[in-house]
């Protein structure tokens, strides 16, 4: 990136392992726990696929104010509650100044399920004014930017796998574009039944119809498929001067970001489709790569998701063969909408402790490709 | 906010070319010739089964046009009226190889596949036991129109789906805009699009937001919005770049502002204060003083909340009746995720035209509305610069200034 430098200076995370700041995220990674286990939010004994990694809705209660919560689908309260961790974590206030960018994969569908209901059960006298907003993709973003008070653009941007990278890409770009002079990036999804049912039925979650057990496995010879999680992440992104200026805790610089697309049909992966001409390749291709310390993937046990990444990054990374394959969490988080933004926080803390340089990369089904490089505010 | 002033020497933007679908029928000129004959495309619902519902009628795009528009099972109604609008554009750009090849792509969307995934839905629920055809359900995200024209236009650059309500097609153009203007790429294919859902209809009715007759925007009796379906798209590119490949320009896209109330989940600010910003800030981005915009095209929605906000708003902007205003969501409905980007191709088109579209059905202006709102019939009007408004649900706000190209 030229012109203005982005750098990271908050953190909040609502996830299955930890919930707080930067300091409850340097702990969850430092203690390297899988939070996947047997699904306790439904029963899914009878389904092909059974096991998440949840948060614990004791802990989501206590994040979120009883009254507004009262109010809030709990998609809206994960958002929420980790962009209040976030906004805190950076000890930033709100005003025309802030901007918000939400990325999620699948939304608040439980809300739209039960509108749905509704009608179905007793017709237009069973719909609900008050559940439809929710079904809008933006609502969580919305709740969060009345909570904060965010009015720079607030941005929700829908994306398979990648949606807290992209989300953190698109927030870096709207400070350096001046659009605003903060932003709070990251991305959120909730565990629900039906698409949970649903994904398992497709053959879209560990075990993918093999006959491997099921777990997440990136990488691994017998990966058979992505373990769904659910959570938000958000980071605190600011413009160097004025979190200078502020004398804000700057953990890392968002030294540069690329995101592009590797043609595919819509839903697939495919280890063989080369990128040569994506901004990403080209980023990558540029940089001086001998000061990366490590390498973050979107690797979460879909072996077209894996074998792709893994493809593509051998070639961009040239004699970097050691980054490789990247670091997934998606064994210790599962696999959820902010789990991009996590990648990107867990090398914020990288950069704290002393890494040089840290490179966070995505590659969706689909053909969305992310790369952030994060190094230290120097 | 600090800016770096009129572009800070960044590049112009241009709209090189123009793809739209809508409820007059496939293609910009469709489109324009509706929209200048004042036909109000709103009618009694077809898609959904109204019975029961306070409004009953929606400006669809007709099936003979849907039935030209390809038949693959594979792609949802909204991913066949995108891609037909982004191919209309990318052809009229005449964009071709690298600058193709190399083109970001951002979509704003909201409904997805979920017209489609909603049958499949029901039908399981009335059985009460899994239903075939469960294929649907992988095109129901808003994301799958991205990955679908991605894939079919062979397009490499930076890929983006940006759900922000009414706002989204808007928003879609606006952050296209930043990446031409950074140099991040030259060309980008920016647009939005919705099509009819049960849940946009049911949910709007059961907020008693739909009027149950055509929409009246900025009429006194005005009683709510009517929902519509379309895609628009365009090629946006940096002006110098466009010119050195012969490029034809549409317009300059001057500027835009993109601001969030942070005040209510769906009322928007009753000063209009985010409103008033958005307005403000795309004026400064394009570098032009408010005296300078000939025209509006309003959000004008037709509710009672959003015109008066609205027109409070273009008040402290504009000041009482100094500019022309009017909604065509009169003409071809409230198109949701791709309203944005229609009202945008509207204003590009009454900019090249000379020609400003009207409000349908607009019989006694609103006394809290001190502007000429063009009641019925096009207007002729020599303006070089216009404005395009989109506000959305969270409180969402995007305005596009756009201008005639002065330097071919």
């Amino acid at each position: 990136m030229t012109g203005r430098r982005v750098v990271i200076t908050g953190l909040g995370t609502v996830n299955a392992s930890t919930v707080g700041g930067r300091d409850a995220l340097a702990g969850a990674l430092a203690v390297g726990r899988s939070a996947i286990g047997p699904v306790r939010a439904f029963d899914a004994t009878k389904m092909v696929s059974r096991l998440a990694a949840e948060v614990d809705e004791a802990t989501l209660a206590s994040l979120v104010d009883r009254d507004a919560a009262r109010r809030l689908s709990r998609i809206c309260r994960l958002a929420l509650g980790a962009c209040l961790l976030a906004v805190r974590d950076a000890g930033i206030a709100g005003g025309p100044g802030l901007g918000m960018v939400v990325g999620t994969e699948h939304g608040d569908f439980t809300s739209s399920r039960d509108f749905a209901q509704g009608f179905l059960r007793r017709g237009p006298a069973g719909l609900s004014p008050m559940i439809f907003p929710n079904t809008v993709m933006n609502t969580m973003a919305s709740i969060a930017a009345i909570a904060v008070g965010a009015k720079a653009p607030t941005v929700t941007m829908n994306q398979p796998t990648l949606a807290g990278d992209l989300a953190v890409a698109r927030g870096a770009r709207l400070i350096v574009d001046r659009r605003a002079e903060a932003v709070v990036a990251g991305g959120v999804d909730e565990l629900f039944h039906d698409v949970y049912q649903r994904l398992a039925e497709m053959g879209a979650l560990s075990p993918m119809r093999g006959r491997a057990p099921e777990g997440c496995r990136p990488f691994a010879v017998d990966h058979n498929g992505p373990v769904l999680g659910e959570g938000a992440t958000f980071i605190v992104l600011e413009e160097l001067e004025a979190a200078r200026a502020r004398g804000a805790r700057i953990m890392a610089e968002i030294v540069e970001t690329a995101w592009g697309n590797v043609p595919t049909a819509p839903h697939t992966g495919r280890a063989v489709r080369a990128d040569h001409v994506s901004p990403v390749a080209r980023m990558i291709r540029a940089r001086d790569l001998t000061l990366v310390a490590r390498c973050y993937g979107s690797g979460n046990g879909d072996p077209a998701v894996d074998d792709w990444e893994r493809a593509l990054l051998g070639r961009d990374l040239g004699g970097r063969a050691d980054l490789l394959p990247p670091v997934s969490l998606a064994p210790r988080f599962g696999q959820h909408g902010g789990l991009g933004a996590l990648r990107v926080g867990a090398a914020a803390l990288d950069a704290v402790h002393g890494a040089p340089s840290v490179l966070v990369h995505g590659i969706a089904r689909g053909g969305c490709r992310t790369a952030v490089l994060v190094g230290p505010a120097l | 906010m600090s800016r770096p002033g009129p572009r800070g020497g960044r590049p112009d933007v241009v709209v090189s070319g123009l793809g739209v679908v809508s409820p007059y029928g496939a293609g910009v000129k469709s489109f324009w010739t509706g929209l200048a004959a004042g036909i109000c495309a709103i009618k009694p619902v077809t898609l959904i089964d109204a019975e029961g519902f306070r409004s009953r009628i929606a400006a669809e795009i007709p099936a003979e046009v849907m039935g030209t528009l390809g038949s693959s099972r594979r792609r949802s109604r909204a991913d066949r009226v995108a891609l037909a609008a982004a191919r209309e554009a990318l052809a009229d750009a005449g964009l071709q190889g690298t600058d193709r090849a190399e083109a970001a792509l951002l979509i704003g969307a909201v409904g997805g596949g979920m017209l489609e995934g909603e049958e499949w839905y029901w039908e399981e629920t009335r059985r009460g036991a899994p239903a075939p055809g469960m294929r649907a359900l992988r095109s129901i995200l808003p994301f799958s129109h991205a990955e679908t024209l991605g894939w079919r236009l062979g397009l490499t650059g930076p890929k983006e789906t940006v759900v922000m309500a009414c706002a989204s097609g808007a928003a879609s153009i606006a952050l296209g805009a930043d990446l031409v203007r950074a140099g991040v790429t030259p060309t980008a294919l920016v647009g939005g699009v919705d099509v009819l859902t049960h849940i946009c209809f049911m949910g709007f009715n059961a907020l008693k937001l739909l009027d149950p007759t055509p929409c009246r925007p900025f009429d006194r009796d005005r009683r709510g919005m009517s929902i519509g379906e379309a895609a628009a798209f365009f090629v946006i590119e940096d002006a110098e770049h466009c010119r050195a490949r012969g490029g034809r320009v549409h317009a300059r896209l001057g500027g835009y502002g993109m601001t969030t109330d942070a005040h209510h989940i769906t009322a928007p600010h009753p000063e209009g204060e985010g409103m008033i910003q958005a307005m403000r800030l795309a004026l400064e981005d394009a570098g032009l003083p408010p005296s300078e915009v000939g025209y509006v095209n309003a959000h004008g929605t037709g509710t009672p909340q959003n015109d008066r906000a609205e027109a409070l708003a273009l008040r402290r902007v504009f000041g009482d009746g100094a500019v022309l205003v009017s909604s065509t969501k009169s003409l071809v409905g409230h198109t949701m995720a791709a309203a944005g980007s229609v009202e945008a191709a509207a204003t590009i088109l009454a900019l090249q035209h000379g020609l400003l579209p009207p409000t349908a059905n607009l019989v006694h202006v609103d006394p809290d509305v001190p502007f000429d709102c063009l009641p019925d019939t096009a207007r002729p009007a020599h303006i070089t610069a216009a404005l395009s408004n989109s506000f959305g649900f969270g409180g969402q706000n995007v305005s596009l200034v756009f201008s005639r190209d002065l330097h071919p």
